[in-house]
């Protein structure tokens, strides 16, 4: 191989947080603030969580009243009923996030809608990760001053007798939204209800409909050039 | 090495629970009408521009916590209460629609940014 040549770079970019992230992550490692295997523990635990045990706080809260009382008066506790211990979610000393989750109601007269226009605050522990467009500034700055326009863009159109309430999430409260139980899930029991319940519905940029599902087949768009054989 | 103090403070409670009982009495409590100060926020701040100067309600008194411009600087010396305040969507955006009059935003502020209108 010449002398001169050089591979090819294995990625196109790597940003400037990426860059910070390593450093800071190699400095704290050797002061000794964490190891590099509770890192490894915490990522593997980061890239684990998802949007399940909030979609079942909301089955649950549809099926029982006095559930729903508990999540709407004390959203720490009635986490721990859906298995999340904000506390203690990573058997790291300190919480992964801060531990005031607040839950929303949907009524008739009210639909919520979350967002933190100052970075991205969210309730990780119940919630999983924050979708990409959640933390993006066009997002962050347009949902506080046009929420209507921005829920339109998701599909959403909210009747003007509704009163939209946008959930500016700055400090250390955590927010989710219980949606109202749609028409057509008589009957359901809680683990069909909490199929219905996607991330989007707890943010409140969608509603659950009985026909929406988690697991719900992606269109498939025939492939132009097939490969054969498969 | 040990954690920081905060981490330690926060173990096994839960953060901003640890805080508890440092701030003494609520100032305000909910239905009282508040005036958002603009003060000063040269290095950090978490209140928001758009708020500054708009008036609303307390709706929910949330906890005891040191205000972030404190926090961002490792002073956890004086916890205030946080209090979630609803503003109508018209007193913070004057183009915002009459139809939608009743639309409304909520989000919160530790206590030296509120004033009693």
């Amino acid at each position: 191989m010449a002398e001169n040549h050089k591979a090819a770079p294995m990625v196109d970019e790597v940003s400037d947080f990426e860059v910070l992230e390593i450093a800071v992550r190699e400095l704290a490692i050797e002061k000794g603030l964490f190891s590099a295997e509770d890192h490894r523990r915490f990522a593997e635990f980061a890239h684990s969580i998802g949007p399940l045990p909030a979609a079942r706080l909301v089955a649950k809260a549809w099926l029982d009243p006095d559930f729903k009382k508990l999540a709407l008066e004390d959203g720490f506790t009635a986490s721990k009923e859906v298995g999340i211990d904000w506390l203690n979610p990573t058997g790291f000393g300190t919480p992964s996030d801060y531990c005031d989750l607040r839950v929303l109601e949907n009524t008739p007269a009210v639909h919520h809608v979350v967002v933190c226009t100052l970075c991205s605050c969210y309730p990780r522990p119940i919630l999983g990760h924050s979708p990409e467009w959640y933390r993006t500034p066009n997002y962050r700055r347009r949902l506080v001053r046009w929420p209507r326009q921005v829920l339109a863009e998701f599909g959403l159109q909210i009747p003007a007798e509704v009163e939209v309430r946008v959930e500016d999430s700055n400090q250390k409260c955590r927010f989710m939204v219980i949606p109202m139980r749609p028409e057509g899930t008589e009957g359901w029991t809680e683990d069909q209800l909490t199929e219905i319940v996607t991330r989007d519905c707890m943010l409140g940029v969608a509603l659950p409909h009985p026909e929406r599902k988690l697991d719900d087949k992606r269109p498939v768009h025939k492939a132009a050039n097939p490969v054969h054989g498969h | 090495m040990s954690r920081g103090h905060h981490a330690e403070k926060a173990t096994g409670k839960g953060d901003p629970q640890c805080f508890t009982g440092e701030a003494g009495e609520p100032k305000f409590k909910v239905g009282d009408r508040v005036r958002i100060r603009n003060l000063p926020d040269i290095f950090y701040t978490r209140c928001q521009v758009y708020t500054r100067g708009a008036e609303g309600v307390v709706t929910v008194v949330t906890h005891e916590s040191p205000a972030p411009e404190d926090e961002a600087w490792d002073n956890v010396d004086d916890p205030e209460w946080f209090y979630i305040v609803r503003f109508k969507q018209k007193d913070l955006w004057d183009e915002y629609p009459d139809a939608y009059a009743n639309d409304t935003l909520q989000t919160e502020f530790s206590e030296r940014w509120l004033e009693s209108v």
